[in-house]
């Protein structure tokens, strides 16, 4: 290796000390992820505001890593939760166990399962990473963590990123 | 006869259809409309090949050759062929895989689907249809309909237990044939024409006790299961196979459960005992087993209340106890539908103890093991003449259903590669009923006469002189003394007839259940009629083992020792299994003064009330282990995955209790049971295959009590069996709401009297034990006699009634 090389590399080194640094100040600044990112799941509704989920579990038969529980009930049809018969009475992911494949959002035949850009899913007690529907619907946001801070704080949740919803979620009052 | 199917040759019966032939050959043809034991129709056109055969000449009788290859010549059938109407001929060719086919087969899957609503993700058949699987297979896979489909009622209720949705009905029939053919009641019919065809029933509610099985047959998500509506999706589903332990039939079932709750029942097949059908008791009647109240911890008195505690601290209880007990002061019961294993660890235990005190309950007075081999249910399938004495629909209705094969004369279908045939071309729709050869004696009019040439109603409690007086017709010249006549119920001349018509027959079958049962005479007098008439007997104990349980001698040592005795002072201490003696008052104050009383069962009940140690126990659908059915068959038993807390059969409870006797009892495990059942019976009970075992057992019952004879002679109530059971109704609620509460029924004059209507809710000291119930008023019951449900502490017999204790709760509703 000649004083030359030597030279060279630390040329590069120079170089990049001027440059725009590529890191951000993460948890302080927000950051931005793909379009595509795979995050958290979103229980999407209709416009109408009825769940779009009918129960079906097929997004727990597709899932590769049996993360999702689904329970199923007939809709009172005074008050339906869901457009049809059938609607989800639980509804829960297990967020250890989920690979974030995106498998459950490509079963789900009326589109209510949708994987959302939330990243920040790390939390305590093992049972906190269950989410059931009321931590999924559309309109919740930020993990149960951060959600359980921000109530104990007094303050908005706050979630790390700057990039909004994903364009597939629709109707998603962020 | 020689059949060709594509490229295999086949030798089969002359009779068997080409569909089956097909499938013989291992091959593949889609269907919808066909089904095993049922009558093809060709309604679904889906079954289509291409079939052809040769002919022969009409003059020479040779078979018209090809010109070019000298070979027969295949004359094909101008159009494709349903084949499951067609049977096969001599040299037939059936092909089912050229293009044409696969076209035809692909057109009939649009055709069905075009107004099908395609709603598989919120439909409970999605996963286990069979329009999605052949869809799937033989469909094209893309959908050319851009319009709105048909609409019709998706919610309609054909009864509590059944929902029916319209718009998925592909029209098969095979709902329509199933009530006409099976049980023999046409019930449903298609209404409207074409596009608009739905089915529908003529008055409300579906009056039969085999409806679920419609569930199991819709080919679609038309019929399906109310109680499970959108409880779990088919691959949820832990699927149990295991035997029914709702009545003495050794039906075959499969237990779908979910999160350790049992969802739904369905019928699985035997072949030789319930073919695919099972009643509803055993389809709906489980829900009792995830009631919120059942006990899940064993439980110790301590001050007077029962608290939680672990099994061993409970045995432990229960051992430091015994030591102050002599032998032969403790009785062992057993319910009469415990496993084989079950009696030969209560077995082990009261002979470790030293205790004669053993029983098992409802145990009738009368043996219920026929003497020599019993009747087996393809006898009753193939029966020319079958006498019948009781309420067959209701103690055991899958021999109801395998009388009525014997009514439509056509026996059992040989089994063929693929198993059942599918399409069995010697059934019909509406097929002519032999009624002639079925003879049906009850004391009130029964639900199977109506099926019956001829029924009989005997005077209420009077089987032994009913038996008796046709035992003196079948072998004694002499005339009927008056009262003989009497007790016949029917013209001497019909006496006769039927007596001829079962020594005539070849295959003379006499079916009797627990009316006879209630009297060893009785019991006596029917098997002498049997040896008389050359038939063979077919016994229907109250419960799902009381064959077996007998046959292995759970029984007392000695008369004095029964269940009776034992809980009326004769036992100091008691481990009963399942069982409620103290509803009634007098009985409860004897077992007050128990110095130890333990209650295994699943819930909280008078006699726990007074139990200073109470054991969780396992429903019949989790245990593992064996049961004897009527015919003397060895049927598997398999524990479904089933949250029953802590619960324990009673190997369980001898496991733990031996371990703090510090003894290796027998029985201490199922394994272990089959060992000892292995010495008793030699019969290897490990492994048992689905379809059971029939083998001669060994030894006969070892301790066979001969009990006084004691006739009940009066009362004004007869206890009957009934397939919905009465001590668990109230934790069935989708039974109660389909089949009605605990019913006293009564003949229209005699609630008259009392002032009673249908519909109200009364309550009645019977027999010392209260009991509640909903009044039904019936012409078909006899006047001066009340009729209710019998439980294992209230057998069925004629007891007495105290009126003056009747109590009306309230009127519910009005029944017109
Ligand atoms: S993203 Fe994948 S692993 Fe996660 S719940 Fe959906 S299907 Fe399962
Ligand atoms: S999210 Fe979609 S796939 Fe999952 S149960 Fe609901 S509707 Fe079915
Ligand atoms: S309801 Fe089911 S079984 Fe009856 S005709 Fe329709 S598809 Fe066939
Ligand atoms: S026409 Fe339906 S199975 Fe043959």
């Amino acid at each position: 290796m000649s004083v030359l090389d030597i030279a060279k590399g630390m040329g590069v080194t120079l170089g990049h000390l001027f440059k725009r640094p590529v890191t951000v100040r993460y948890p302080e600044q927000p950051v931005d992820v793909k379009p595509r990112f795979r995050g958290r799941h979103h229980l999407l509704r209709h416009p109408s505001g009825l769940e779009k989920c009918i129960g079906c579990s097929l997004c727990a038969a597709a899932c590769p890593a049996y993360a999702i529980y689904v329970e199923a009930a007939e809709n009172d049809p005074d008050d339906p939760v869901s457009p049809g018969e059938r609607y989800a009475s639980i509804y829960e992911i297990n967020m250890l166990r989920c690979i974030f494949c995106g498998m459950c959002e490509e079963a789900c035949p009326t589109g209510a399962i949708v994987l959302g850009h939330e990243f920040e899913l790390a939390d305590f007690v093992y049972q906190d990473f269950t989410y059931g529907k009321d931590d999924m619907l559309v309109g919740v946001m930020g993990s149960k963590w951060q959600r359980r801070e921000a109530t104990q704080k007094g303050r908005d949740v706050r979630v790390g990123l700057s990039s909004g919803p994903r364009p597939e979620l629709e109707g998603v009052d962020y | 006869m020689k059949v060709k199917v594509n490229d295999t040759e086949l030798e089969l019966a002359p009779g068997t259809s080409a569909i089956d032939a097909v499938f013989a050959a291992g091959y593949d043809v889609p269907y919808f409309c066909s089904q095993e034991y049922m009558s093809p129709i060709g309604a679904c056109r889906m079954c289509l090949a291409k079939v052809g055969a040769p002919r022969q000449d009409r003059a020479t009788g040779e078979w018209i050759l090809d010109e070019e290859t000298g070979e027969p010549k295949i004359f094909y059938f101008p159009t494709l062929m349903a084949t499951c109407t067609t049977a096969i001929m001599e040299g037939m060719v059936i092909d089912t895989l050229s293009d044409e086919v696969r076209g035809a087969q692909n057109g009939m899957v649009e055709f069905t689907l075009i107004n099908h609503p395609l709603d598989c993700p919120v439909c409970d058949k999605g996963g286990a249809c069979e329009l999605q699987d052949r869809a799937y297979e033989y469909g094209s896979g893309l959908s050319r309909f851009r319009f709105d489909k048909r609409h019709q009622e998706k919610h309609h209720a054909l009864s509590e237990l059944i929902t029916l949705d319209r718009e998925r009905c592909i029209h098969c029939k095979r709902c329509v044939r199933y009530f006409e053919e099976v049980p023999g009641d046409e019930v449903l019919d298609f209404i409207e024409r074409g596009g608009h065809t739905y089915i529908g029933t003529l008055g409300e509610g579906l009056p039969s006790n085999f409806t679920g099985n419609i569930t199991d047959i819709c080919p679609v998500g038309a019929l399906l299961d109310a109680t499970s509506r959108f409880r779990g999706r088919n691959w949820e589903y832990d699927h149990t196979r295991t035997t029914g332990l709702d009545d003495a039939s050794g039906s075959a079932i499969i237990v779908d459960a979910r999160t350790g709750r049992i969802e739904r029942i369905k019928a699985a097949l035997n072949a030789e005992v319930n073919k695919s059908w099972i009643d509803d008791g055993t389809r709906f009647g489980h829900e009792y087993v995830d009631a919120e109240d059942r006990i899940k911890t064993p439980l110790v008195r301590k001050e007077g209340e029962l608290v939680p505690v672990t099994w061993e601290e409970a045995t432990g209880y229960v051992k430091a106890k015994l030591e102050g007990i002599a032998d032969k002061e403790l009785g062992i019961v057993l319910r009469a539908d415990a496993t084989l294993e079950e009696g030969v660890a209560a077995k082990a235990l009261a002979d470790h103890l030293q205790t004669g005190q053993l029983d098992h309950c409802p145990r009738p007075k009368a043996s219920v093991l026929p003497e020599g081999d019993a009747a087996r249910f393809t006898d009753l399938a193939t029966a020319d003449a079958i006498f019948v004495i009781g309420d067959v629909s209701e103690e055991v209705p899958a021999v109801d259903l395998r009388i009525k094969d014997a009514l439509k004369g056509v026996s059992p279908p040989a089994s063929l590669p693929h198993g059942v045939p599918i399409a069995d071309l010697r059934l019909k729709e509406r097929m002519p009923r032999k009624a002639g050869l079925l003879t049906v004696a009850a004391p009130y009019r029964v639900d199977l006469m109506r099926h019956a040439g001829r029924s009989v109603c005997y005077p209420v409690g009077g089987e032994t002189a009913f038996l008796s007086a046709l035992v003196k017709l079948a072998t004694v010249e002499d005339e009927l003394s008056e009262e003989e006549v009497a007790a016949l119920g029917m013209p001497v001349d019909e006496g006769r007839a039927l007596i001829e018509r079962l020594a005539q027959a070849q295959n003379a079958v006499i079916v009797y259940g627990s009316f006879v049962l209630a009297s060893p005479a009785a019991r006596n007098a029917v098997i002498a009629l049997a040896k008389a008439v050359k038939a063979k007997v077919m016994v229907m104990g109250p419960m799902a083992n009381s064959y077996g349980l007998e046959a292995i001698g759970v029984m007392p040592s000695h008369a004095r020792y029964s269940y009776q005795q034992m809980i009326r002072g004769g036992a100091k201490a008691l481990i009963l299994s399942g069982l409620d003696p103290a509803q009634d008052p007098s009985v409860a104050e004897a077992l007050k003064d128990l110095e130890l009383l333990v209650v295994h069962h699943h819930f909280a009940n008078a006699t726990t009330a007074l139990a200073d140690v109470v054991l969780p126990a396992k429903t019949g659908y989790e245990k593992d282990g064996t049961v004897v059915n009527l015919e003397g068959r060895y049927l598997p038993v398999r524990s479904a995955p089933v949250d029953g807390g802590q619960s324990e059969d009673f190997t369980g409870l001898v496991r733990y209790l031996g371990e703090a006797l510090g003894v290796r009892l027998d029985g201490r495990s199922t394994r272990s049971a089959k060992r000892a059942l292995n010495h008793l019976l030699a019969v290897d009970l490990r492994d048992l295959p689905d379809e059971g075992l029939l083998a001669k057992a060994k030894s006969r019952p070892l301790r066979r009590v001969s009990v006084k004879e004691q006739e009940a002679v009066s009362g004004n109530v007869l206890l009957v069996p009934s397939m919905v059971r009465p001590e668990f109704v109230s934790r069935n609620p989708q039974l109660r709401a389909a089949f009605g509460d605990v019913a006293l029924c009564l003949h229209p004059d005699d609630a008259d009297q009392m002032k009673l209507v249908g519909g109200e809710r009364v309550r009645l000291s019977v027999d010392g034990t209260l009991r509640k119930a909903t009044v039904r008023v019936s012409e078909t019951v006899p006047q001066g006699i009340m009729l209710l449900p019998a439980t294992p502490e209230q057998p069925v017999g004629l007891v007495s009634a105290d009126l003056a204790t009747l109590v009306k709760e309230s009127s519910e509703l009005e029944v017109a």
